[in-house]
């Protein structure tokens, strides 16, 4: 297969042989996502894994604050063919879990880790899933949920340089600069009298 | 002839101790930045820091300055507490960039610290975003110059107020101590 638009075909018919997604989009012509519902994800990936898409390029969230929902994006990468699948899957946000899939791609524990650190989503059969990665000690929501408040946590947690109204960086008294006056008058001087 | 005093005799061999110790500044380079980009030229023909007697060093142990290239989040600000405290004194510390200033472009970040003079002493300050080269040597000279007039005294700062520094850090970090799977 050369054409790439046939790629793109060909995964849909490989898909929806499989499953019935929910929704269809193709991202350009190596690249298209599929929208799935949760108890269908691990169907599919291990389809696809078998497939030919063995590698899983990341694995994360989308955070729907309005709809209360988690869209767990799964992408996958395939190295004989160029397409990259996206698998997405919205969860509930109040009670955000979905199995792991560290039974079909082993390299989805830290990815699971992360996003379990990042939003808050559990994945029941990752045996390390709520062990800190990346954060230390963290105290507060997950951060990069849509109502957690960066500024706020920043301004309580570190201190703020304050500068007053009228702050300035040039020195008041100029004093380097006249000095640089001073030398280069000299070194004028010096070279033979352009003296000002 | 009267003899010197203990205080001026040890005045004297700090001042020749400083004569050579601004001449051979070793850098321990904590690029923790974008800043770090500007290290290479500096380093390296264009600029060449090795004709003010500076070049970089491998450990914090055998280290002058500690060179802090760009922001710090809390994970980096444990790890640069933990080389600060290693270095042997006399240490001074240059900050690049307007990161370690005011938090730059971070300062609204859930991870990146706004001040670092909080947490330890910082001699030097290079603003910009980043500073260009030749303000990163005029930062390494400026330092010399507070070496030569005893004002570089940050690591003397940093016992007299031992107790705020750490207040501040066990603020902001909580914990000091570094607990991470790959070293437990």
């Amino acid at each position: 297969m050369t054409n790439s638009m046939n790629n793109v075909e060909f995964v849909k018919n490989l898909v929806q042989a499989e499953i019935t997604p929910l929704g269809v989009e193709t991202v350009d012509r190596y690249q298209v996502a599929f929208v799935v519902a949760p108890g269908d994800v691990h169907h599919l990936l291990l389809k696809l894994r078998n497939a030919g898409w063995i590698q899983l390029s990341y694995l994360s969230a989308v955070d729907w604050l309005e709809e209360n929902k988690f869209e767990v994006v799964y992408i996958v990468f395939n190295w004989d063919l160029p397409v990259y699948i996206q698998v997405r899957a919205k969860i509930d946000r109040d009670h955000p879990v979905i199995d792991s899939v560290l039974p079909i791609y082993p390299g989805a524990k830290y990815y699971e880790r992360e996003c379990h650190e990042f939003f808050g989503v559990c994945f029941p059969g990752n045996p390390d899933y709520e062990k800190q990665l990346i954060l230390e000690g963290w105290d507060d929501i997950p951060p990069l949920r849509k109502d957690f408040d960066p500024q706020a946590y920043s301004d309580r947690k570190f201190p703020q340089r304050v500068y007053t109204a009228d702050f300035s960086v040039t020195d008041e008294q100029n004093t380097k600069l006249t000095k640089r006056q001073l030398r280069k008058q000299r070194a004028a001087s010096l070279r033979g009298g352009v003296q000002k | 002839m009267t003899r010197l005093s203990k205080v001026e005799v040890d005045r004297k061999w700090w001042e020749i101790g400083d004569f050579f110790r601004r001449n051979s500044l070793w850098l321990l380079m904590y690029c923790t930045g974008c800043c770090a980009i500007e290290l290479p030229p500096a380093m390296t023909s264009a600029y060449d820091m090795e004709r003010l007697g500076m070049g970089p060093m491998a450990t914090p142990r055998q280290a002058d300055i500690l060179l802090v290239s760009g922001y710090l989040s809390l994970k980096t600000l444990r790890r640069l507490i933990y080389s600060y405290e290693q270095m042997s004194e006399p240490k001074y510390v240059v900050a690049l960039g307007s990161c370690p200033i005011n938090g730059g472009i971070y300062h609204d970040s859930h991870a990146v610290i706004n001040q670092l003079d909080q947490y330890i002493p910082v001699d030097v300050y290079v603003a910009g975003c980043m500073p260009n080269t030749e303000s990163v040597m005029n930062g390494f000279v400026d330092l010399m110059e507070q070496i030569r007039n005893k004002t570089a005294v940050g690591w003397k700062k940093y016992h007299e107020r031992f107790e705020w520094y750490k207040a501040n850090q066990i603020n902001s970090l909580g914990e000091i101590d570094v607990h991470d799977e790959f070293h437990e």
